[in-house]
């Protein structure tokens, strides 16, 4: 709240009423333009070719032209209808918009310092540039925890404005580094292995770290939860760790997909159920912060001040199941879809459908207690905390130690 | 009729225990602790395999307890069972309360009611108009669904927004009934099998299991697989496995197509699937080195699953598989790698008398390390598990029938030289050897590099104690494709409700019901204006929308004082 009212008139500007309307319709006709690109462009949808197609002329042609369509639209529009920059849609859509834009823009402009071709191959990934920005967000993660950390002792605003901007630009960084590695799969054994970067656990994680913080930070500057910060910037701290680990065992490595995975549904299936892995390590997050606030209470501490009220994390906590839950619900329901096109059947048992089920049920449970009986508080919280090892053990242990259909994710 | 009412009176008490939330979550713990068994606990492997890795008396109580195939198991149904039931008395019961609330709501609010609630603002107006503050907070509660209701001189506004926020309760719960019920139409009225088609073969019959026992089951048409092929990636990883199918009804074909994994094939109901691939009886012939000292190279041809009987040694040959490529990873660890194929193989047991079974792996193909050839090898496991393979070089490449011949020559020149000197034996050997096979003084092109196998195969082969070494001479390939073959009437059934469910939530936890009111008194003169409000869920957005209205508001009240004052 106070965010939008600190800033100035140009920038408000873009966010609200008709500028918003606008710009949100020149999105809208961007990406139709791409979706026409990929069903009447050229010689119909092959993927290899598609992402060469949107950086080259006809995609100019096609998203330029959707872009310039929806723009004028808009425009026309807005001058027949005087409310038309009222809606709450477009406002709340096109910093969205622009985020990915920016992310899109930060790929290309790194794509200049990947090495020439004759300096990467399959056999040796090692010059691939991609692995600096990743090894970028690594570093901003870490002294976004670390500076979140500090803020409960010091609650110096600088120190947390720049907790907050680390976060932000390792999100940007992971973003940016999982576009480029789209980008790179592409560029050995003649683009013949290119794949989106969702295909195996090193990229998820990166995925997730990001989305992690990106629903966190959308409830810092909605409910000035910044304590929140340290416990869910702890928690993707350690994920970096592991992600570390795993690029030093060679798991970073840029893999062709093999055929169960090569279909559309990946795109889709994989990155939705990372917003429900992300949500609920953010509700986890929260349900620390409130344990921890109780904890205090009870000394009466000092770093209280920072902290938001019990009811708010609880509250946040509560919030972040319920925008994880039906994310996660409709993701576990396209992997039925996807099941049903590749292995058969729509549901298998196989030990990875089984712990999303339980998974499902836990996180279902803690709704079905939070509203129907009304549960607040403690045990909440600790529901939040044990939800999410229900949740790692899903996503990671599956992967790790159970065989089974989803035996792709596992490490090699 | 007494009957009737003791009936129900039983049946009441249980049926608010079925619907009860209580039930409910318990239910789905244990239907969660449940599910985690059957992960941990492989599902659907072979019996001989739980007997020992379980001993017998755990393989008894997990067999009689069905966690060998736990999902189908009928306490695992009875727990679906159990929870639709709960799920349809907890909606039998709350639906009609909860529709009832939806459509009737009464405007008028008690003042008891009123004190609870924790956004409330009240004003006073001294000598202001009813009607003005009515007409006023209207205006400004528009987006609002507004209801009206005065009793004697209190005048009521309701607003509501998200009134309808009951239906995502119904939908949710709804929705998982009906996910269940296609759950039950699939397993009931669907199948869901196997079948292995070679190339150029045909199959209309299905193999699935059924607890612990393989069933068949017949489908109404055939397949016929026209070709099965895999498509590979630069470094050897499948790319594409693919076959091409002809569905074959009443005799007459009725639909050729291409399938791959992500793209099954739709015939009558029935979805096909590429699943996997195996070996479809590719012919082989092999050589059979003979190592009787005759030198002489025989030869055996079988197809692969059956069996090559040698009368005259009583040696058989039963040949498991057979692989046109062999991708390995030939970088040292840490090294960049190196995807190699090592060629064709052929798998297979070689029993006889006096010899100790034994699992082979021949390859067709000489062994090439850094540009230079290796010779012939084979893996081998005496156990048979074929994770247990042992390289075993053979040195000499079995391709040229004359470096066999060779070796043959230098063992019998060896056994008449002088073995003192062994260095000068080996090369006297070698040198009358090449004079045999090649003629007096003719010495082929790489002979020093065909002398380095010939010393190293003599420290492997006269020791092998087989009969004859087969190596892989030529093939014919076949595959055989593996179709897994669907029919899932309960499919668009278990669509709906998943649509209704991601609906249901949206609206569950999107959507808040949220009330206000206001509450008009005329006392003589002036009016008492009190405003409050009240929301179900999200009370952080509720009080940051309350608080918005309530100073809108407040600047009304502002306004309407000093109107009232001019």
């Amino acid at each position: 709240m106070t965010a939008v009212a600190e800033s100035n008139g140009l920038w408000e500007n873009m966010y609200q009423g008709r500028t918003a309307f606008v710009r949100y319709w020149a999105y809208i006709g961007l990406m139709l333009g791409a979706a026409g690109l990929a069903i009447f462009g050229g010689d119909g949808y092959t993927e290899s070719n598609y992402i060469f197609q949107l950086v080259g002329q006809d995609g100019l042609m096609w998203l330029g032209t959707g872009a310039l369509l929806g723009a004028g639209l808009a425009i026309g529009y807005s001058f027949l209808r005087a409310e038309a920059g009222q809606g709450w849609i477009p406002q709340m859509m096109v910093p969205w918009f622009d985020g990915a834009a920016l992310m899109v823009t930060l790929m290309a402009l790194l794509t200049l310092l990947e090495p020439s071709a004759a300096m990467v191959s399959y056999e040796d990934q090692t010059n691939l540039f991609a692995g600096h920005v990743v090894m970028t967000m690594n570093v901003l993660f870490l002294f976004s925890a670390i500076c979140y950390m500090v803020y409960l002792f010091a609650p110096a605003s600088f120190i947390g404005g720049m907790a907050t901007a680390a976060a932000w630009g390792a999100v940007y960084a992971g973003g940016s580094a999982l576009l480029l590695r789209w980008y790179e799969s592409y560029l050995f054994m003649d683009g013949e292995i290119g794949h989106a970067p969702v295909s195996n656990i090193y990229e998820v994680f990166i995925l997730l770290f990001c989305i992690t913080t990106i629903i966190y930070l959308q409830w810092e500057k909605r409910y000035e939860a910044k304590a929140m910060g340290a416990f869910v910037m702890a928690l993707v701290a350690s994920g970096v760790f592991f992600g570390i680990w795993l690029d030093s065992v060679g798991q970073a490595e840029i893999k062709p997909l093999v055929p169960a995975l090569q279909s559309y549904w990946m795109k889709i299936h994989v990155p939705l159920n990372f917003v429900g892995y992300g949500s609920f390590a953010v509700a986890c997050g929260a349900g620390m912060a409130y344990l921890v606030r109780q904890w205090l209470e009870v000394r009466n501490s000092k770093m209280l001040a920072v902290f938001p009220s019990l009811e708010q994390l609880d509250q946040l906590a509560y919030k972040s199941v319920a925008v994880g839950f039906p994310a996660f619900t409709l993701a576990t329901i396209l992997g039925a879809a996807w099941a049903a096109e590749a292995w058969g059947g729509y549901w298998s048992w196989d030990p990875k459908e089984t712990w999303a089920l339980i998974v499902w049920l836990v996180y279902g449970a803690y709704l079905h207690v939070r509203i129907s009986h009304g549960w607040h508080g403690r045990t909440l919280a600790w529901w939040t905390v044990i939800g999410f090892l229900v949740t790692v053990f899903c996503f990671l242990g599956v992967n790790m130690y159970l065989a089974g259909l989803h035996s792709y994710g596992r490490l090699s | 009729m007494l009957a009737m009412s003791n009936i129900t009176d039983y049946l009441k008490p249980i049926l608010l225990r079925l619907g009860s939330m209580s039930l409910a979550i318990t239910l789905l713990t244990v239907l969660a602790l449940a599910s985690v068994i059957g992960t941990v606990l492989l599902q659907n492997q072979d019996q001989a395999d739980y007997l020992q890795q379980f001993g017998p008396i755990w393989y008894w109580v997990f067999r009689s307890l069905g966690l060998f195939d736990m999902y189908h198991t009928w306490w695992f149904l009875s727990l679906l069972g159990f929870l639709m039931l709960s799920l349809s008395t907890c909606l039998w019961r709350n639906v009609p309360r909860f529709l009832k609330e939806m459509r009737s709501s009464k405007v008028a609010l008690s003042d008891s009611a009123m004190k609870h609630m924790k956004h409330s603002r009240h004003w006073e107006l001294k000598g202001g108009s009813a009607e003005n503050v009515l007409l006023t907070a209207k205006k400004r509660l528009k987006d609002w669904r507004i209801r009206e209701e005065q009793r004697g001189d209190v005048s009521y506004i309701r607003a509501d927004k998200g009134k309808y926020h009951k239906w995502g309760y119904i939908c949710v719960h709804s929705a998982m009934l009906v996910i269940l019920i296609g759950g039950w139409m699939s397993v009931q009225f669907g199948f869901r099998g196997n079948m292995s088609v070679p190339e150029g073969g045909k199959e209309s019959e299905i193999t699935f299991l059924k607890g612990t026992s393989t069933e068949y089951m017949k489908m109404p048409f055939e397949v016929r697989c026209n070709e099965f092929s895999i498509d590979f990636y630069p470094n050897g990883m499948p790319k594409e496995f693919k076959s091409n199918l002809t569905v074959i009804d009443g005799g007459k074909e009725v639909m050729t197509s291409d399938i791959i994994v992500n793209e099954p094939l739709y015939y009558k109901g029935v979805r096909i699937y590429q699943a996997s691939f195996g070996d479809g009886g590719s012919n082989i012939r092999l050589k059979l080195l003979k190592l009787d000292g005759s030198g002489d190279i025989g030869s055996a041809e079988a197809k692969v699953y059956t069996t090559f009987k040698d009368e005259a040694t009583g040696v058989s040959l039963e040949m498991t598989d057979f692989r046109p490529h062999n991708v390995e990873n030939m970088a040292e660890l840490g090294k960049a790698k190196d995807f190699q194929d090592m060629g064709p193989s052929v798998d297979f047991v070689m029993r006889g008398p006096g010899l100790k079974p034994v699992k082979i792996r021949s390859f067709m193909d000489a062994f090439e390390l850094d540009g230079e050839n290796r010779g012939n090898f084979m893996q081998v496991s005496f156990s048979g598990n074929t994770k247990e393979f042992e390289s075993m070089a053979l040195g000499l490449d079995m391709s040229n029938p004359q470096e066999w011949e060779l070796l043959q020559r230098f063992i019998i020149h060896l056994a008449e030289a002088d073995l003192n000197n062994k260095q000068k034996a080996n090369m006297q050997a070698f040198k009358a050897a090449m004079d045999d096979v090649f003629g007096k003084g003719k010495r082929p092109d790489n002979f020093q590099a065909m002398a380095m196998r010939v010393l190293q195969a003599v420290q492997v082969i006269p020791r092998l104690p087989w009969p004859y070494i087969p190596v892989l001479d030529d093939y014919d390939q076949k595959y055989y494709t593996g179709l897994q073959l669907a029919e899932d009437p309960g499919m668009n059934v278990v669509w709906v409700g998943s649509a209704l469910l991601v609906m249901g939530l949206c609206i569950m936890l999107y959507v808040s019901h949220r009330k206000l009111w206001l509450i008009v008194r005329r006392k003589g003169n002036d009016v008492s204006i009190s405003f409050v409000g009240l929301s179900n869920r999200n009370p952080l957005n509720f009080d940051r929308e309350f608080n918005e209205i309530l100073s809108s508001m407040d600047d009304d009240m502002q306004q309407l004082k000093k109107g009232d004052a001019v």
